[in-house]
């Protein structure tokens, strides 16, 4: 409901022309209702991962994006994505050793607001799929806000939780053991290959295979609209 | 613009495997874009028979599925495929629908490869449209024909062409020298080897007036004829002395076709004609010195220090250097019916000379006289079909002339004698004694014509198992040394033997069929029909003795007088068996792949390589294999329809 809402308003604000065209598109792309009756055959999943300066929500930013989508059970490498941002810090030395990206890298990169303006056209109302999909999510909401006042409109999955809900039930409790569900146990233990781990890309084709094997599973059980699925 | 680590993922994970691992970079990635990824559970079916075709065909990246036809209800194992199999190629060739059926036998990460990406390539990248062919023929019989209907004429005469080469070699051609220093029979010898010395060259070709090749005046023709001989003969046209007439050629020869002629031939210059005739204008000339500097390692000089041998350890020096260079040949990739030729060659010189020291040493301990009978060494089995390699077994006999009846003991020890001497020489030069005794050593293996002919019939009369067993080695014998004669008067008297007897074939064709071919290989393991796994592969009985099984029994049927190799034999029978156009030359290539891989896996045993770990397969091995293992197949069904063996009971 609150999501509805914020929709309406973002929608007003577009009529009176205080967005971009840009975003004001993706805003339409939530118009058609009925999303969550789409079966997963149906459903466009789009699996992401970004790469940051470090993990403080609050104050380390995105520097990659990579995503790869889900359509029909089918990942399609022509159907994938990968920015750049432009930043003048790569983030403290731990964070550079897990992201590999240098400053110089990143000189290279896009500009923040056009980054995540093409993020948002490639994503458009697909479901967004993550490994711990809360933080992404932040660290995107975090631009959002920053510069549009919003946040996204797309529904959102975590592989983390619905390999926990598939594999133990909904009333599992994850804190006690985090380890097992971390992307390189989930990755071995599903039989899926490492390679290009931590680079926004890699470790989002990595978890599109791995969402891959989940959504069989969960078709499986039982599961067969997004409504099912977006159950938690 | 998608993703670039993600596509250069895709790249390394397609390039893992033939026949990505050809291709160029920039073609791989255009390629990787298109590609899709899916996940299948255990056996889920991708798609099922009298489906019609998808847009895409399969490549399984992970896991395992199996390919079945089902007839009246039964499930037919085709095919299982693993990692780096495609499957589902019939959507790039053809527009009917699937005639197998595919399920997932392990859960399996498959690839989509678009059909319209991968027809591009097969236009535009021979290597890659090989593969498919060859994949392509494999398993499902009417493939032939949808090949044929749904390649571009282009690719279709590719195929023709280069399905051998495939398999071969692409052999380097000898660059000729086209400059030709020539001069007319009427100039004097003297100006000729002015003209020599001016251009500092070892030989000038007379030539007539309209260019057409007379005769060659060299360096030695210099030496022998001129400065050995006293007089003026210097003041002579060098039509006098100029060694005539000139061996021709046409152009295009290959080092293989070259050294093979070398060979032969024992010249050492070439002349090359517009047509390949004495009749016709010369365009080039090449001498044994051009040949020996686009081999590098040359048979010509093996060949020539095993005739010049004057002791039988010089002999076995000479074997072995023939074992390097075919270690040299195999590295290379050189064409293996070139290999065996030469190889052969090389053989029969070593057993020519070691008849010669043989007799000689006989005549010189004087204990027993030469007798004035006609005699023939006879090689048999693969030595006999010039296919013997490595140091495999001795098989071998001797054929004489039917002595007068008081001289028969005498001329019996004789020969016996010869046999002894020869065999134990051959032994010492690394050629390892027959377990079974089938030796000219062998006093039952060393006999007139009158005995081989009531040997013979009494095989072919009575096929009893072991009648069979003895008859594949025997059949193919092939005569080495002496008096070739007595080997076609005894071939001719089977033919006879064989036309009285039908049945005989029968029997002969029977035992051709006793080992089906596998159908391929899963992992480590062999497909075997029977659906049981096996995990080392006997390419010899398994493979090459089937289709050398066939094309005997073939040869013999359709009185090949010839004395063939296997991949001769198959080449031969395509002109002369109707509706073996095809297959025959794809049967011949099989050999020739299996040849190959037998002496690939010998000499890094240093064993005779009859046994393979499918471990030690890359995946293009595996697949030709499977291709083998269907023409096999095909050859078998064949068999067994010309000779309805169907209706045969043991």
């Amino acid at each position: 409901m609150i999501k509805f809402i914020a929709q309406k308003t973002a929608k007003h604000r577009c009529n009176r022309g205080e967005l971009p065209t840009e975003i004001c598109d993706y805003i339409r792309c939530f118009d058609s209702a009925h999303q969550l009756s789409r079966s997963l055959e149906e459903a466009r999943f789009v699996v992401f991962d970004t790469e940051t300066t470090g993990f403080d929500i609050s104050n380390d930013v995105v520097i990659s994006i990579g995503a790869v989508a889900l359509d029909g059970f089918r990942i399609s490498v022509n159907d994938s994505f990968e920015v750049l941002i432009r930043r003048d810090s790569v983030g403290d030395s731990d964070a550079v050793t897990t992201h590999g990206l240098l400053l110089k890298d990143l000189h290279e990169g896009s500009e923040e607001e056009d980054a995540l303006i093409s993020f948002l056209a490639y994503t458009g109302d697909g479901v967004l799929v993550a490994q711990h999909a809360d933080y992404d999510v932040a660290m995107i909401n975090r631009i959002l806000r920053k510069r549009y006042k919003l946040e996204l409109f797309n529904q959102v999955i975590d592989t983390a939780s619905l390999a926990k809900r598939l594999e133990k039930g909904p009333y599992y409790n994850l804190a006690h053991k985090s380890g097992e569900y971390r992307l390189d146990n989930l990755l071995e233990r599903y039989g899926i290959r490492l390679h290009d781990r931590h680079t926004a890309a890699g470790d989002a084709y990595l978890t599109a295979q791995l969402f891959q094997m989940l959504l069989m599973k969960a078709g499986n059980t039982g599961i067969k609209n997004l409504r099912d699925l977006m159950l938690k | 613009m998608p993703s670039n680590t993600i596509v250069e993922r895709v790249v390394v994970d397609l390039q893992k495997y033939p026949p990505f691992d050809e291709l160029a970079s920039d073609i791989l990635q255009d390629l990787a874009e298109s590609v899709s990824l899916t996940y299948h559970e255990e056996g889920e079916i991708i798609f099922h028979k009298g489906d019609s075709l998808r847009d895409h065909a399969f490549m399984v990246m992970k896991g395992a599925v199996r390919l079945f036809d089902s007839v009246e209800d039964k499930e037919v194992l085709v095919d299982l495929c693993d990692e780096g199999d495609i499957f589902g190629v019939r959507a790039f060739f053809s527009t009917h629908d699937y005639v197998l059926t595919a399920q997932v036998a392990e859960e399996s990460l498959l690839f989509e490869l678009p059909v319209e990406k991968i027809r591009n390539l097969l236009e535009t990248n021979p290597r890659f449209s090989l593969f498919f062919a060859g994949a392509f023929a494999k398993s499902v019989e009417e493939i032939e024909h949808t090949l044929t209907e749904a390649l571009d004429p282009g690719l279709n005469r590719f195929r023709e062409q280069s399905y051998m080469t495939f398999l071969e070699n692409e052999t380097l051609e000898v660059k000729p020298v086209t400059n030709v220093v020539t001069c007319s029979p009427d100039i004097l010898i003297r100006e000729a080897a002015k003209i020599m010395s001016d251009k500092g060259i070892g030989s000038i070709l007379v030539v007539s007036a309209e260019r057409h090749p007379l005769g060659i005046v060299t360096d030695t023709d210099l030496t022998k004829k001129v400065v050995s001989v006293p007089g003026s003969i210097k003041e002579q046209p060098v039509s006098t002395i100029m060694s005539s007439p000139v061996y021709t050629i046409s152009g295009g020869k290959t080092i293989a076709d070259m050294v093979m002629l070398m060979v032969k031939t024992k010249l050492r210059h070439f002349c090359i004609t517009e047509d390949g005739s004495p009749q016709s204008p010369i365009t080039g000339i090449i001498s044994e010195h051009d040949i020996i500097i686009s081999e590098g390692n040359n048979p010509a000089v093996i060949m020539k220090a095993v005739m010049q041998a004057s002791d039988p350890d010089q002999l076995k020096e000479q074997r072995d250097k023939a074992e390097s260079l075919l270690q040299v040949y195999i590295e290379q990739d050189v064409a293996m019916h070139f290999i065996s030729n030469i190889l052969t060659e090389i053989n029969d010189a070593i057993i020519t000379r070691a008849i010669d020291f043989s007799l000689q040493e006989i005549d010189d301990e004087g204990r027993l006289q030469r007798p004035d009978i006609k005699f023939c060494w006879l090689s048999l089995g693969s030595e006999g079909r010039k296919e013997q390699l490595l140091h495999t077994d001795q098989d071998n006999a001797i054929l004489y002339e039917d002595p007068p009846s008081d001289a028969t003991e005498r001329v019996h020890e004789y020969f016996l004698a010869l046999g002894k001497k020869v065999t134990g020489m051959l032994q010492h030069c690394g050629f390892v004694k027959c377990p079974a005794d089938i030796m000219a050593s062998n006093p039952v293996w060393c006999q007139p014509v009158s005995v081989w002919k009531h040997y013979f019939s009494k095989w072919i009369v009575t096929p009893e198992p072991k009648a069979v067993m003895h008859s594949t080695i025997f059949f193919d014998f092939r005569p080495v040394y002496g008096h070739s004669e007595l080997g076609t008067e005894l071939k001719q008297e089977i033919f006879s033997l064989i036309s009285k007897n039908r049945g005989f074939l029968g029997f002969f064709a029977k035992n051709a069929l006793q080992n089906p071919p596998p159908l391929g290989f899963f992992r480590n393991f062999l497909v075997e029909k029977s659906r049981d796994h096996a995990n080392e592969f006997d390419i010899k009985a398994r493979a090459m003795m089937p289709l050398c099984d066939a094309a005997r029994v073939l040869a013999y049927e359709l009185v090949i007088p010839e004395y063939l190799s296997t991949s001769e034999r198959f080449k031969r029978l395509e002109k002369l068996v109707p509706g073996m156009q095809d297959l025959g030359t794809e049967a011949s290539a099989a050999y020739e792949f299996l040849m190959r891989l037998r002496a690939v896996n010998g000499l890094a045993h240093g064993n005779s390589g009859r046994y393979i770990k499918p471990e030690t397969l890359n995946k293009l091995e595996r697949q030709t294999l499977r291709n083998v293992f269907s023409t096999i197949d095909k050859v078998q069904k064949m068999l067994n329809l010309r000779f309805q063996l169907d209706y045969i009971r043991d």
